[in-house]
């Protein structure tokens, strides 16, 4: 190497440094953020159930009236899936829609170019009531209402996990699930709270129990945060990774029943007045309007 | 020639019968205590899935009406819906049926006459519960006792306010009627089997004694 390059060398260890320091005053300047209400969107004569996100757009679940629906950003549906029964908290992936049916215990999955296929053979052992799916890789979680068992495919193999009860690792009719990279989390409705599991089912720890929560019905796990929907009580509550209250959400919250992060803006669903909220977050000390 | 006219309107005419007897449909409203979720709702649905041939299902979450039609052939009784509400979980407190020949049958809670020269006393106490369906609940359980008069609930508050002639009843069977229906009062614990049989949300903290 000769003097020139170790001259060039050093100039880059130089700007490299620079640029740490820069990148670490910048990340230090940014204070603590919150969710704010920005504003709330009448659906087009929709009772909400789950949202999910898919090639961009908001995908909801209507129970009320057996459809899942498209919705453009006024709230007004745009393509509609008809003839499902009870569909709950749906899931996307790649272009295919997850769409628990509550109603005739089918688990569909509707690819956008039209074709259906049932994702879970109930023939030797059916589901009663599913209420949630979440689509991760080759992944599947259902959350199966009255037979109190999460049911997780591995891209092979199903297993099931939990049954009846208050301990850690039973439930009390979970309505809703998510994967993510390692981890299974299960909105425990009526435990009140959220379970999070590892791959195999073994329970690894809970949140929420001490909120009071009447009805843990929807779940949303973000890089950063676990939110909930506290239905009874029009509340979404907003957690971090190891289950340390961040933040409640209330304007505008009414029978709450799901939530999705797009675009950095997290969208709120509320059944009973049919509309969706949208937060955004926002430096804790601007904040004016929780 | 003339027997296959015969044998054309004797099957036209018993195409029509049949038909008309499948057409023929019962039909079934009732009003259970409160559908806090829909959850809860889509479950009693479900539940009457079990009667195959229910037709126009319609549930109203927020006033707890359901309804239904049902093949009149099949005659369906009041005591067959009732029992299946109950299966689910649930409490039915008006039911009526229209029968497909118009004839009407009704059941439901008879409100027991006071008479006006009666004094009454007021009483508060605590019934534990937590929705909208228990309160329902805790008061059809109130109003069936013979001799209550008003009754209000707070969910918030969890204070059963209850008006009775004193003659007719007392604290003590009010609070017995309430806890056989599930709640747990100040005085009488509801038994365990009680407590299991309320739906889901219902499942208040239950009172230490």
């Amino acid at each position: 190497m000769n003097e020139l390059n170790i001259k060039k060398m050093k100039h880059l260890f130089i700007v490299l440094i620079a640029l740490l320091f820069l990148a670490s005053c910048m990340q230090q300047e940014e204070g603590p953020k919150e969710w704010v209400l920005q504003k709330t969107i009448e659906l087009d004569g929709i009772n909400p159930i789950g949202i999910t996100n898919m090639n961009d757009t908001l995908w909801l679940s209507d129970g009320d009236h057996n459809r899942v629906v498209q919705i453009n950003s006024e709230g007004k549906i745009t393509k509609r899936i008809d003839s499902l029964e009870r569909p709950m908290h749906i899931d996307a992936q790649e272009g295919n829609l997850f769409i628990p049916q509550y109603g005739n215990d089918i688990v569909l999955r509707q690819a956008n170019t039209g074709g259906t296929q049932s994702l879970y053979d109930a023939s030797k052992d059916s589901l009663d009531a599913p209420a949630g799916v979440s689509a991760y890789k080759e992944e599947l979680a259902i959350a199966d209402f009255y037979n109190n068992r999460i049911l997780y495919y591995n891209g092979s193999d199903w297993i099931s996990f939990g049954k009846e009860g208050k301990a850690n690792g039973y439930f009390y009719y979970p309505t809703d699930v998510q994967l993510t990279e390692d981890k299974i989390w299960v909105a425990d409705a009526y435990n009140n709270r959220i379970q999070v599991f590892d791959k195999k089912g073994v329970f690894l720890q809970k949140m929420g129990e001490d909120q009071k929560m009447n009805a843990a019905t929807g779940i949303y796990v973000s890089e950063r945060e676990v939110l909930v929907t506290d239905f009874e009580n029009n509340r979404v509550l907003v957690f971090d990774h190891e289950g340390l209250l961040k933040q409640i959400l209330t304007k505008e919250i009414d029978k709450p029943t799901d939530m999705i992060i797009k675009n950095e803006i997290l969208y709120i669903l509320s059944y009973r007045k049919g509309t969706i909220s949208q937060y955004e977050l926002v430096e804790k000390v601007a904040a004016t309007n929780k | 020639m003339k027997k296959t006219v015969i044998i054309t309107l004797v099957v036209g005419i018993m195409t029509l019968f049949s038909a008309n007897a499948q057409k023929e449909m019962d039909q079934f409203m009732v009003q259970v205590d409160g559908l806090g979720c829909p959850f809860c709702a889509y479950g009693l649905e479900k539940k009457f899935k079990e009667f195959k041939g229910i037709k126009k299902v319609k549930i109203d979450i927020e006033t707890g009406d359901f309804s239904f039609s049902y093949p009149a052939e099949k005659a369906l009784t009041m005591e067959a819906v009732e029992k299946q509400v109950e299966k689910a979980g649930y409490t039915p407190i008006t039911s009526k049926i229209i029968r497909a020949n118009g004839s009407v049958e009704e059941s439901g809670t008879s409100v027991s006459a006071i008479r006006s020269d009666k004094s009454l006393i007021a009483e508060k106490i605590h019934v534990a519960g937590k929705c909208g369906m228990c309160e329902a609940r805790i008061l059809k359980a109130t109003k069936d006792i013979p001799g209550v008069a008003t009754a209000s609930w707070d969910v918030d508050t969890k204070m059963l306010l209850v008006n009775f002639d004193p003659t007719a009843t007392s604290m003590n069977a009010i609070e017995e009627g309430v806890a056989a229906a599930g709640h747990d009062t100040k005085n009488i614990k509801a038994t365990d089997s009680k407590y299991k049989g309320l739906p889901a949300c219902c499942k208040y903290e239950r009172i230490e004694y």
